[in-house]
């Protein structure tokens, strides 16, 4: 499966976007935490889990997914969430807390919810499994279209709730696809380290689904195997895992040290969007004017979603009390 | 005209006595033909036991009695 | 196929109260469907989904695996798509293999949402012992799921309510908890209290959740309960008025809302407390129970109130040390006299 010029163009959009985000972030979150590393400090306090170098799992899905389409994303949410066209303003706005965030700043990075995109994301391993499972069962109950796309680290291939929720997924023959970012890297414990497989793809083979394997980062390499398993999901031929060899190029969190990776591990990997903008160079996408505009547009946008959160209002504190029921 | 509620013969297999565990109408009540007037329990299972004509129930069974098949349990005057 | 008596006096069990206002609801609203082990064909180990299956079918009365975190999961997914699942944690003693669905998930997507994202289900979950199944199978825990927030809990004492407040919890768009305690299920294998088969009417209605009940009157004493708790506080009230004391006895109902108004109101005009729960004694509903009252000033207290609840151990199997460690209305009326020597 080819994607087109469009897909392309849009693909490396949303990689750039996502890039960038992080970038602007990582350098506000600094803000008021030095020299002494107070996490609670600066614009953007508590953790930060920057997913730059992952762009590609995102992008790669959810070229295939509408709005009414159902994807839970992890910790690690940025790139999945800007995939998928989670308002940026409000996202960003919620990253810092702010009343115009998407949830007023009740919810922070980790926890993003876009209903207009039926997008959600969560701060426990493996905790998206089972919702994303759930919301296919709505769909299917109440014959409406849509697939759901769980997102999750390699390390959730550990959890009970994976095992759990992909054999309920195969039981009940449910349009969900289940992806697997393997960034090879669970905080700081190597994935041969605590899996028994060197491939969690070779899983799906427990539970009677097909399991895809992504080498290498390979954004089109995503994009057809996603298309596989989302085109399976829609025709009603039930779940597939897909597992894709991604890369961490930050630490697990902002501040993380990273002392337990091999000395010349991070400098022996590749970045996937440079990469990817020269595969779109000589294939003709675009040329280096065109990039430029392309960058410089996202950039922009970016830019506008910060000023956006910068300029907002907190709610006042006891806004805390509300929305715990409806 | 009087009519006996007994315990069906095919409610369960077997013939393992059970419990009344409930009776879900007042002595004395109007109940109709088909109304649930009682559950049976047999080992951890419950049986239910309806009304085979409308009439006034006089319970002739207390709730915790121990009963088997065919046993009257209860009277419907029509 | 389950019929249903016409006669005003017609009576129902908790599970038969529980299963009538799902089906209710299940005719009424498509989004409803019921999810859990056993709740299928079986109509659930205790009762409460009879009937269902036969009416409404797989689809919709789905028996799954023994994956607790995998559908209650599912639950929070379908709910927050648009759906109303029911959905049954067998024992509520199991709930340390999920409880990450629940407390995380269920109860706080609405509230990370900003209130934009609405989490319309029921977790319906049994209570209780008194028939030696031990420590794993026969705990409350009310108190545990009453503590975290974004969830209402709602803990029936009889079948009228149960089907009230099992109607309210399916049109509630918020999660609800559903604890109802196996003695009052009217399965007998569970030991059966005869005082929670009531007459419960047949058409549809609601109990609000977050209201208490004044389960019978009294001017000498208050005693707050909930669930199978409530029928040892009755007893003990009877016992009581031969010895010329009149216990007014407060059924909670629920426990979030907890509705402290009723229960201040109350020992406003006794004076005098004792909370009765079969959860555990330290940091639970007596505690909260006592607590409300004794941060209020317009509940003057004439003696120090007490409580009648588990001790904090693991539920023993013995027979013999059960029933010693279980509340029982010998026991309430025992702390009552106590309460009167002290004073």
């Amino acid at each position: 499966m080819q994607p087109t010029a469009d897909q392309r163009r849009w693909m490396y959009r949303h990689m750039v976007l996502s890039r960038y985000l992080e970038e602007r972030i990582e350098a506000l979150y600094m803000e008021g935490k030095t020299p002494v590393f107070n996490m609670a400090k600066g614009p953007i306090p508590g953790e930060m889990h920057l997913s730059n170098g992952q762009e590609p799992c995102a992008v790669g899905v959810c070229a295939h997914l509408e709005a009414g389409d159902i994807v839970t994303a992890t910790h690690r949410p940025h790139h999945i969430a800007i995939a998928k066209g989670v308002d940026l303003d409000a996202m960003v706005a919620e990253i810092f807390g702010k009343a115009t965030g998407l949830a007023g700043g009740r919810g922070g990075h980790m926890h993003l919810f876009d209903e207009a995109v039926n997008f959600s994301c969560s701060g426990i391993i493996g905790e998206g499994l089972g919702p994303a499972v759930g919301a296919a069962l709505s769909r299917k109950l109440q014959g409406k279209p849509g697939v759901a796309v769980a997102f999750m680290g390699e390390g959730a291939a550990n959890q009970g709730a994976f095992h759990e929720a992909l054999n309920l997924a195969a039981v009940w023959q449910l349009p969900v696809v289940f992806v697997i970012e393997d960034n090879a890297w669970g905080i700081s414990v190597a994935k041969q380290t605590s899996t028994a497989v060197p491939r969690n793809d070779q899983r799906a083979s427990a539970y009677g689904m097909p399991g895809h394997h992504v080498a290498d980062n390979d954004v089109e390499g995503v994009f057809a195997a996603a298309g596989t398993a989302i085109a399976r999901a829609r025709e009603g031929a039930g779940p597939s895992l897909i597992e894709i060899e991604t890369v961490r190029l930050a630490g697990h969190f902002m501040g993380d040290g990273e002392d337990y990776r091999p000395k010349g591990e991070k400098e022996g990997l590749t970045d996937p969007i440079p990469r990817y903008r020269r595969a779109l160079l000589d294939a003709g996408v675009f040329d280096e004017a065109g990039d430029a505009e392309l960058v410089a547009e996202a950039h922009e946008r970016v830019e506008t979603a910060i000023r956006f959160a910068q300029q907002s209002d907190f709610l006042p504190p006891e806004a805390a009390l509300e929305t715990v029921f409806i | 005209m009087t009519t006996e509620i007994t315990v069906p013969e095919d409610l369960w297999e077997g013939d393992t006595e059970g419990v009344i565990t409930a009776w879900l109408v007042d002595d004395g009540a109007e109940v109709a033909q088909g109304d649930l007037v009682a559950e049976v329990m047999v080992e951890k299972a419950q049986y239910e036991i309806e009304a085979p004509v409308s009439g006034k129930l006089s319970i002739a069974r207390a709730e915790d009695d121990v009963v088997a098949k065919g046993t009257t349990i209860a009277r419907l005057e029509a | 196929m389950t019929t249903t008596t016409k006669s005003a006096s017609r009576k129902l069990t908790i599970a038969r109260a529980m299963a009538e206002a799902t089906a209710q609801e299940m005719r009424a609203d498509p989004r409803v469907f019921v999810m859990g082990e056993d709740i299928g064909p079986l109509g659930g180990v205790f009762g409460n989904t009879r009937g269902l299956y036969d009416e409404f079918g797989a689809e919709r009365v789905r028996d799954t695996p023994i994956s607790e975190t995998a559908f209650i999961g599912a639950a929070v997914g379908a709910a927050s798509d648009g759906m109303r699942p029911i959905v049954e944690l067998m024992f509520v003693d199991f709930f340390g293999v999920c409880m990450d669905a629940i407390y995380n998930l269920m109860a706080k997507n609405s509230y990370f949402s900003g209130g934009k994202v609405k989490v319309p289900m029921v977790l319906m979950t049994s209570t209780g012992g008194g028939y030696s199944d031990a420590g794993q199978h026969s705990q409350c825990l009310y108190a545990t799921f009453a503590h975290l927030p974004g969830m209402k809990v709602v803990v029936p004492s009889n079948a009228h309510d149960a089907k009230g407040l099992m109607t309210a919890a399916i049109r509630d768009d918020n999660p609800v908890v559903f604890m109802y305690h196996k003695s009052l299920q009217g399965m007998g294998w569970l030991g059966t209290e005869k005082g929670a088969t009531v007459a419960v009417p047949e058409e549809s209605y609601t109990v609000e959740i977050g209201k208490a009940a004044v389960a019978r009157e009294g001017h000498d004493l208050t005693l707050v309960s909930l669930g199978a708790g409530v029928h040892h506080c009755l007893r003990a009230a009877r016992a009581l008025e031969e010895e010329g004391v009149s216990a007014e006895v407060v059924d909670l109902r629920s426990l979030v809302p907890l509705d402290r108004d009723t229960v201040r109101a109350s020992v406003a005009r006794t004076g005098r407390l004792i909370v009765v729960d079969e959860d555990y004694h330290s940091y639970g509903v007596s505690g909260e129970i006592i607590a409300s009252v004794a941060e209020h000033a317009a509940t003057r207290l004439k003696a120090a109130p007490k409580r009648v609840a588990y001790p904090d151990i693991p539920i023993p199997f013995a027979p013999t040390m059960e029933q010693w460690a279980l509340p029982s209305a010998d026991k309430i009326v025992a702390a009552f006299h106590q309460m009167l020597n002290e004073s």
